[in-house]
Formats: C-alpha cells, structure tokens, sequence
C-alpha cells in the first residue's frame, strides 16, 4: 500500500502543465468551491473538476474518493436537517425525542445539506486530480525555492517511505518467525507485540539516519548559499490555462460581488437564476475552466496541436 | 608530489578508546586506481571517510597526523572546494539518495554547491548520457533496483566534477550482474576518463585486475602496500586471505608472472599442460527436471511437491516446483534475480502458501500448520540480521525466541553461543557489534530453537572473505551433525568451497538440481573461476584445493604440494 | 545573494497579502470554512518558516525525515485493530524528545508524505497541522515539565487522540454545516465518538507498553546527535 506512489505517468496534458499553471488551477477550482454557494455554480464546479478527472484517465482512483465522498455527504444531509429547523417549509414535526428534543425537518435544510454534499464531492473531486496529475516532485521543487529545508526533509521521507514499509512488512514476518502471533492475546499484548515491530524498525532505521545525513554531507550539504535547479519548461499551453484562469477567477470575484454566486437557503429557499446574467457568468466561467480539459483532448487526438502548444 | 599524503595517522572515533585508524602512512598517485582490501573492522570504511574529509568533519573525534592533498592539508581545503575535489560513494544505495526523481538527485550536490542553472543543466545532462540514466530522469528515486541506485549515486557525485572517487564496498549490496555492470564503469572512468580511484571492496574477483595497486588492511594499520601482484604474493605467504581464487591459485603455486585474470590464467595453464588437451565432443549429461529424489534416501525434511505460486499482482514466481531436501543436507540456491529463490525459501519457512501443490515440512503440510508452529522446526536467517535485533543485550536476543516458543532455556544459550564463539558478548547490545558479529548473534537466535531446518537468505552478502569461510564452515558443521541447510547465494566461490547440493532455478522452475560438481562443474557461467580457468583442462575444479590437487596429479608439477597445507 | 533574498522576500510579501486579503473576505462574508482554511494554511505557514529560520544540522534533517516516515508508515493497519495505529504516539515522542520544531516537522511530514501514497485530500493539511501540533505540544510539555512521568504522558496521549479527531472534524464541521452552533458541533463529534475513543485508548496503551523504551531509544540517538570537536594533537 505504502509501496507505490499515488501519482501515475499516464502522459496526459494535465501531467505535463508547469508546476505554477497545474497548482493555479487546481487552486481556483478549489477556492470557488468553497467560496460559491450557490447550488448551480457548485454543481459547475463539479461538473468542471469530474470532466478533469476523467480527462486525466484516473477513473479508478476517484471511486476511492467518492467511497469515502458518499458516506460524508450522507452525514452532512443527515446533520443538517437534524441541527437546523428555522426553515419555513416543514416537512415533518417529530414526538418529543430525549435529548433532542422536538425535531421538525424542513425542506431548506435538506436542499442546503444537500448543496454541501456537492461542495464536498467536489473538494473531493478537485483532490484527487491534483493527487494524479501533480508529481511530488513538482510539488517540493517548487516549495524548495522557498522553503528547502522542508521541502528536503519531505522529499527524503517520500524516499524512504517505500523501503520502510517493506521493512515493516518483513520484520513482521521476521517475528512470526521467532513464535510471535499477532491475532492471539488481549488489546494490550497485542500492542505489545506492535511495539517490537516498532522497536525494530526504529532501531534498524535511526543508524539509516546518520548515513543520510553523511551522504548528504559529502554532497556539499551546508557548505554555502545554494542555488535553486529549475528543469520545467514554459510552453504556450501554460500560458493558455494561466490565462483561463485568471480570467476565471476575475469573473468569479464579480459573480460574487453581484450575489450570483451565493445563494439563500435560510429561511426560505431564494429564487435560483434571479438574473439571466448569472447563468451567463457561470457559463464563462466554467468556459474558461474547461479550457485545459478541451486542450487536453486535442493534445491527445491532434499531434498539430501538439506541436503547436 | 602525489595526490594524496598521508602520514603519521592515527584517529579515535568520539567516544572510543581504541583506534579506528592507527599510525596510517600511504600515498596515492594521481591517475591511478588503489584498491583496498580487509575484513569488516578492518578500518577500511574509516579511511575511506577520511580521504573525502568526513572524518573529522562530519564524525568529529580525535585525530594525530596529517593528510595532504596536493600538497594543502585537508582542513584547510574548506568543505566546498574538498567536496569538489573528492566524491564518495557509499555501500548502502538506500541510505544516499535524498530526492524523489533520478534528476532532481543528481542536481542535489549541484544546488548545494550554487551553481548557476545553465551549469547545473550542462552538467545534469552530459553525466546522465555518460551512465545511460536518460530514461530514468523523471522516475522516482525509491522504486530504482539496487544497481540503478548505486548508478545514480555515482552519478550525482561524477556531476560535482570531482578528481579523485572513493568508493566505500559500492557493490556489497548488489547482486552479481549489476555488481559488474558498476566495475566496468569504474573501469572506463579509471582508464578512459582519467579519474583517481580508491576503491574498496569485498568482491576481489571482479575488480582484482582493475588495480594498479593493493593495500591491506587489518586492525585499523595497513599492514601491506604496493603493486597488486607483489601484494599477492605475499598476502599467500601470510596466509592472509583477501585474494580472489585465481591470483591465489598462482601464487601458490608459485608462478612468477602471476595472472590475475581467467584469460591470462588459461594461458599459463597451457603452459603447464603443454598446450589444451585433445578436442572432444561434449557429452550432454542428464539433468534431473524431476524427481531427483527417487535417488536420494533417507527421510525428507522439507518436501515441495509440485508447487505453483502467483503472488497477489500476478507475478507466478513458482511453476512447478518438485524438491526435497534430505536430513543433513547442505544445499544451496542460485539463479538471477527475480528466479524466484527467495519465493521458495519463503515456501520452506510458511510465510507463503502454495498456491497448487503441497509444501511438507517434517512430513506435514504448511497449509495447516500457524508460523509459530512452523517456527519450531524451522529457523529463518533474512538477508539483513538487523532487521531480527532489537534487545539490549545478546543473551535476551536468544530468551525472546525461547518465550515465545515456550521452550527452556537448559543451558542451551550458553551452548549456542560458546559455539559460534560469542559467549563474550552475551551481555553486549548486539546494536554495538561489528555486521559479521550480528550475523553470528542473529545466528544464535535460531539455533538456540534447535530447529531441523535452517535456511538462509543470502547470509553472505557483504560480508568479507574470512567471515565467509566461518560462515561456510559454521554452517557445514552443522549439516554435518544432522540439521539440514538451505540457502540462497549469488556467491558461486562460496557454493563451490561448503555445499554439497546445488539448485539452480530460472524463471520459477529448477532447471538442474544435483550435487555441486555436478551443476557447477557444467554450468556455463555460474561457474566458479577456478571452474572457468580449468575448462577443457580437467573436470570437477571448482576450488584452489581442487586445482591444486588437480595440477600436482599431473605430475608436472610436483612442488607445489609443499605449500598445499597453508590453504 | 540578495537577488536571490530579495526574491524570496517578494514571495513572502506576495504570500502575506493573500493571506490577509483571505482573511478579510473570509471575515466580512462570514464564510467560516473559508475562513478557517486561511487561518490553517496561516498557521501552517508560520510554522514551517519557523523551521526554516532556524539553524539544522543534516544530521537533524536525517532524524527528522526517519522519524517522519516510521510515523508515516505507522498507519498501515495491523492486525485488524480498527483506528489503532501508532502514529501520533510516534509524534508525541519524537516532540516530547527532540522538541517542539521536531514534533512539528515530525508530524506534518508523515501526514504529508504518507498521503502522497494514499491520496491526497481536504484531510491532508489538517492532518498535518493536527499532527503538527501533537509534536509541538509534547515538545512543550517538555519543556515545561520535565518530570512530568508516566501516568502524566499516558494521559497526554490519550487527550490527543480526542483532540486529533476534533481538530480533524474542524474542516467538516465548517465547510458543510450549517448553523455552526454547540448543537451542530456536538453532532458532528458525536459521529466520530467511537472513532476517537479507540485512537485515544491506542496512544495511551503505546505509551503504556513501549513509551519509556522509546524514549530511551530516542534520547541514546540524541546523543549522536551532538557533534564532538575535533582535538587535532599535532600539525
């Protein structure tokens, strides 16, 4: 499990965006997912990020996030109407519960539980691409421009992680080995016989840790001011999506200042496109959002345009 | 005025009262490749630390005597200029490499150094064709094989620009091919490059001939320095043994040029047989696929019958598997990488199931049989003895096992470890003891079990010549006495001198099985060099002794059985 | 050089704008997730530029990083122990020993690297200031009492498996739930009760049968930590 990188080379477009472009848009997306309220531009934005998804070719690692998606929302829908009952339409009037009290659910609790459970796909949704289309690598080389030391110490563990769950994996064969049976005995021998593996590991490990820092010794580690090995290139398809974003993030801020992006759902459900301007507004944003996906699909099918961007 | 001047050199690690490095003199040319040779302790890994200026710098310590660099001691380099001068490599590819992608490690010494980028790119790229790492730049640095680390390891140091390379056992952790693949780039860099080599190393076999000249050392002092052959010859005189089969084969018979390799071997063998013998057809010999032990008597210890295993990701690494292994026996696993040796021992011990087939050990089948049942019978040795310690002291290191298996002690701590002879160390943290020495505790711990079978997952990696002989001899004392040894190696020499049965798997399938002579003596090319040097010129050779014996029934050479008893 | 400071000054600048721009829009709207993502990242933010700021050995970054990836590798489940991993147990030792920067580093690095494995989601940053936190409060502890003893640790671990589902339920309870009153907050813990009470008990049982030997491991390493001058007796 803790063996294989999340990330997977699977040589699409969104894999191959200089590390700012990726990390922009993958931020904006993130930031009107939870800057918006209103349920159409949330669904947009899920609509947005589940396209990308699928354009990135990570189908089978988004069932893992919607696994654990669905059984959040579920609880978001069911909290919310459970700890809410202002809302004007009410559906149901329960007995006197112990503890809870007279419970009433009412419509506009469940419409903005349900909204949130949108909200939480989509954060989710907009995870799970950044998990599959963003190298660590791209990741800590861009944090170690600023924060190297960090940025090393979390490179380093992302380097050992593989081998020490290897290790764990064959120290714990190791003891069964030696007569340890881990599914026999009470929580706390069981927990005893965890901390061997611990120990172990612990100990075989920490002598690793002086010779890294030995090796890093004798690659000039420390010795002066360093400088910063920048290897990703800037194509024009950068620039493209930089620009899409921006401009989506431009028109969302107006969205927001005009109200189109939030929407009321205390305590009476408000009207959903008050303005015709607003669905415009979401139709350019999401326009502008789409733009990398649509040049993903032609990078793929249309070598021009590959050669082009 | 040489490139490197030690003199006078004595060190003591913090903390410690004995020496590390005692009273060291040496000199290294510029150009030239010293190879350096000794066991585990011997103070080879401290002079190596020494030379790249992490001892004291990185260890801290005491220090007496002076090293020089071009003239310039080397406290007085500073660390930047010294680090752009001396590159070290280490023995252990896991514990180098610090970033995730191939080219972001290689650019690491280049940032810390700060150079500029279209420097750090230049450099990057022209290194990365030099080793063919091309199409691995972007791959992360964890999932490399062990060779491909060492490679980048290399790699981001020839990036620094260094003159002088150290190389600290680089190939202890590899296995065979890779091993070779790393001595032929050491080879080009040496020759064709011009870079300055210190190489050290266990594997003399494989890089003996590389050497202008020899050091040896023992205890912390070099006992002896100069030209590899005169080195040799009296390393053979000393009965010292850190002297690959064929060099030791011709200084003790006493040759004056003393060939280094197999190719000049053979021509002096042609010599001493007046010319290669008569041509005759090769007799293709029957290789026992199957059954081998309708021929065997005697009760089976560990009996695989038929056995098939997929792992979990597909991968079937056994097909097929018929074997057992007798009461007594000492029999030991080769094949490449991936064969799925370490699938079979795993098999043996319980850890995996058969997937079809049946695995008996003591004549009943794994499959019903919990681990802790099995690890009654049965001792595992894996190929690091670190990863078995963690108690404070030897002698709980043994106790651990016997709670768990509900045994008594009885005297038998004390026996176990008066017989691999660390006794001493018995309330010693075994964290504390040398590698060879940890092995022999992790040893320990098995047998105090008295388990009847006992198997081993290259126990002999890394480790030097004279602890493979104890090993070697350790482990055929015990088949001797009745319990059965299986192992896995890729150290031929080491089969040769102690099994008596060889399995060589390819694939997931045995492809021959049979005594050591048998599989060795026609293998094309596990085999040993003695094997390799003797070819055409008489059969069943696949050690010095044997050689010797060989030579001196020949006639033509009758003295050299004079110094047989010195082997 | 100073280009190069110069620099990252500008990116500090830059950085601190958003932040307080986040801030302000978070406040003024009401919008509390977004709110309470800022005041995380903020935080996050300080802390590794503490790290930063300060003087490490490589010696520290090697420990650092080891300690990091056993406690990552610690949330591999074992042996059908449902929420019982060793994790933030290994966090609060290595803070409680090497100090809060290390507990900080300690822990944000496992909840981030172990995620570059997993998966990474909205949990990612909250685990690692969670965890984060964890080391840095252990490492106070230290500080503050240092003979603070067994029992006193043992109820230190145990209150950090409660903490560490709260502060992890943070991110859910604003985001999503509305109103954020006592009774909404109550019914988002009160889904993770058991959850939180197993991580709870598992932190204290490690440190019943392994924390004073782990610590002992650790302060032996400590140790080696320290660099020991060089006395060069002749030229």
């Amino acid at each position: 499990m803790l063996d294989r990188l999340f990330y997977e080379d699977k040589g699409v477009l969104l894999q191959n965006l200089h590390s700012v472009t990726i990390l922009g848009y993958l931020a904006v997306l993130f930031a009107l997912a939870l800057l918006f309220s209103h349920p159409l531009y949330l669904a947009g934005i899920f609509l947005i990020s589940a396209l990308a998804v699928v354009t990135a070719e990570v189908l089978e690692k988004w069932e893992f996030y919607l696994k654990a998606g669905l059984w959040m929302a579920l609880l978001i829908m069911v909290i919310n109407p459970l700890v809410f009952h202002a809302g004007k339409t009410i559906l149901w009037r329960s007995p006197t519960l112990p503890l809870l009290g007279n419970v009433s659910i009412c419509l506009e609790a469940i419409c903005y539980g349900a909204a949130m459970g949108i909200r939480l796909l989509a954060v989710l949704t907009i995870f799970c691409l950044a998990a599959a289309v963003v190298h660590p690598d791209k990741f800590l080389s861009l944090f170690s421009r600023f924060a190297y030391k960090s940025a090393l110490v979390v490179s380093l563990a992302t380097r050992m992680l593989p081998a020490a769950a290897r290790d764990l994996a064959n120290a714990r064969e190791m003891l069964q080995l030696r007569g340890v049976d881990y599914g026999a005995g009470n929580l706390k021998e069981r927990l005893k016989k965890y901390s061997w593996l611990l120990d172990l590991l612990l100990l075989s490990s920490l002598e690793g840790a002086l010779q890294i820092a030995e090796a890093m010794q004798a690659r000039a580690f420390g010795t002066g001011p360093r400088s910063c090995y920048r290897r990703e290139l800037r194509r024009p398809r950068d620039l493209l999506c930089f620009t899409a974003c921006c401009f989506a993030l431009v028109f969302s801020c107006y969205a927001k200042a005009k109200g189109y992006g939030d929407y009321n759902y205390y305590p009476q459900l408000g009207v959903l496109v008050p303005h015709p301007a607003s669905l415009i507004l979401l139709g350019i944003i999401l326009g502008s959002l789409a733009l990398p996906l649509v040049l993903n699909w032609g990078w793929k099918h249309w070598p021009y345009l590959r050669s082009k961007i | 005025m040489a490139l490197f001047e030690i003199e006078n050199l004595t060190y003591f690690y913090p903390e410690s009262d004995a020496p590390a490095l005692e009273n060291i003199n040496l000199r290294i040319e510029e150009g030239e490749l010293l190879l350096i040779a000794g066991g585990s302790g011997s103070g080879k890994s401290s002079l190596a630390r020494l030379l790249a200026g992490l001892i004291p710098g990185f260890y801290g310590g005491k220090l007496a005597g002076r090293v020089l660099f071009r003239g310039k001691k080397l406290s007085e380099l500073g660390p930047r200029l010294l680090n752009t001068q001396v590159g070290i490599v280490f023995q252990d590819p896991e514990q180098q490499l610090v970033m995730t992608t191939v080219e972001a490690e290689i650019a690491f010494g280049l940032e810390n150094l700060g150079l500029p980028q279209g420097e750090m790119f230049r450099r990057l790229s022209e290194v990365m064709s030099f080793l063919g790492l091309t199409s691995l730049k972007q791959e992360f640095t964890a999932n490399l094989s062990g060779g491909q680390k060492q490679k980048v390891a290399l790699a981001a140091v020839l990036a620094m620009n260094p003159r002088v390379l150290i190389l600290d056992e680089p190939t202890s952790q590899l296995d065979p091919l890779a091993a070779d693949e790393f001595f032929h780039l050491v080879e080009r860099l040496n020759k064709e490059m011009g870079y300055t080599v210190v190489l050290i190393e266990q594997r003399l076999e494989r890089c003996f001939h590389l050497a202008d000249r020899l050091a040896v050392m023992e205890k912390g002092k070099i006992l002896r320095s100069g030209p590899v052959k005169e080195v040799a010859r009296w390393e053979v005189e000393n009965s010292l043994p850190f002297i690959p089969p064929v060099a030791k084969f011709f200084a003790t018979l006493r040759i004056p040029s003393l060939p280094l390799t197999v190719k000049e071997g053979r021509k002096e063998l042609k010599r001493l047989y007046s010319g290669l013998p008569a041509l005759r057809k090769d007799q293709p010999r029957h290789h026992h696929l199957l059954p081998v032990q309708e021929t065997r008597q005697g009760p089976g210890v560990v009996e695989l019958k038929n056995v098939w295993f997929t792992y979990p990701n597909g991968k079937e690494a056994l097909k097929g598997v018929t074997l057992r292994v007798n009461k007594g026996e000492f029999a030991v696993v080769i094949g490449e990488n991936a064969a799925g040796k370490s699938t079979l021992l795993k098999q043996m011990v319980g850890i995996l199931k058969p997937g079809r087939g049946r695995v008996l050990v003591m004549g009943k089948d794994t499959r019903t049989l919990s681990l802790p049942e099995l690890a009654r019978h049965v001792g595992y040795l894996a190929q690091n003895p670190n990863t078995c310690l963690f108690q404070d002291t030897v002698e709980e290191e043994l106790r651990f096992i016997l709670d768990n298996l509900g045994l008594e002690d009885g005297g038998m701590i004390d026996a176990v470890l008066k017989k691999l002879g660390i006794i001493q160390y018995r309330k010693t943290n075994p964290r504390d003891l040398s590698s060879g020495e940890r092995q022999r505790v992790a040893l320990a711990a098995l047998l105090v079990a008295k388990p009847t079978l006992l198997i081993l997952d290259e126990p002999t990696r890394g480790i030097d010549y004279r602890l493979k002989k104890d090993l070697g001899c350790f482990l055929a004392g015990l088949a001797k006495e009745g319990l059965t040894v299986v192992m896995v190696t890729h150290d031929m020499e080491f089969a040769a001198e102690y099994a008596e049965r060889i399995i060589m798997m390819f694939d997931g399938r045995i492809v021959s099985d049979g005594s050591k002579h048998e599989v060795l003596g026609d293998s094309l090319f596990y085999a040993p060099q003695m094997t390799r040097l003797f070819k055409d010129f008489a059969e069943g050779v696949l050690t010095v002794r044997e050689g010797i014996e060989k030579i001196s029934a020949n006639g033509d050479f009758g003295p050299c059985l004079a110094t047989k008893g010195s082997l | 050089m100073s280009g190069n400071k110069g620099k990252s000054l500008a990116v500090f600048l830059i950085f601190a704008v958003i932040l307080v721009g986040m801030l302000i829009a978070g406040m003024w709207e009401k919008n509390w997730s977004f709110l309470a993502v800022t005041i995380l990242f903020a935080a996050l933010t300080f802390l590794y530029l503490d790290f930063e700021r300060g003087s490490v050995s490589s010696r520290e970054i090697g420990l650092i990083a080891v300690l990091g990836t056993m406690a990552a590798v610690a949330r591999v489940p074992f042996a059908a122990l449902p929420n019982i991993q060793p994790t933030t147990f290994m966090v609060i030792v290595s803070g409680f020993v090497f100090g809060p920067r290390a507990g900080f580093m300690v822990g944000s690095t496992a909840a981030v690297v172990s995620n570059f494995f997993l998966g990474q989601g909205p949990w990612t940053p909250w685990q690692m200031l969670a965890w984060g936190l964890a080391g840095i409060t252990a490492g106070v502890v230290r500080t503050f009492r240092p003979r603070i003893g067994s029992a006193g640790m043992v109820l230190f671990c145990f209150t950090w498996g409660y903490l560490f589902g709260w502060i992890m339920n943070l991110w859910f309870w604003t985001a999503f739930i509305h109103p954020l009153n006592w009774k909404s907050f109550l019914a988002a813990y009160a889904a993770s009760f058991w959850f939180d009470t197993l991580h709870a008990l598992g932190n204290a049982g490690f440190y019943l049968v392994f924390g004073s030997r782990i610590i002992k491991v650790l302060e032996r390493f400590q140790k080696k930590l320290k660099f020991t001058l060089v006395e060069n007796t002749n030229g």
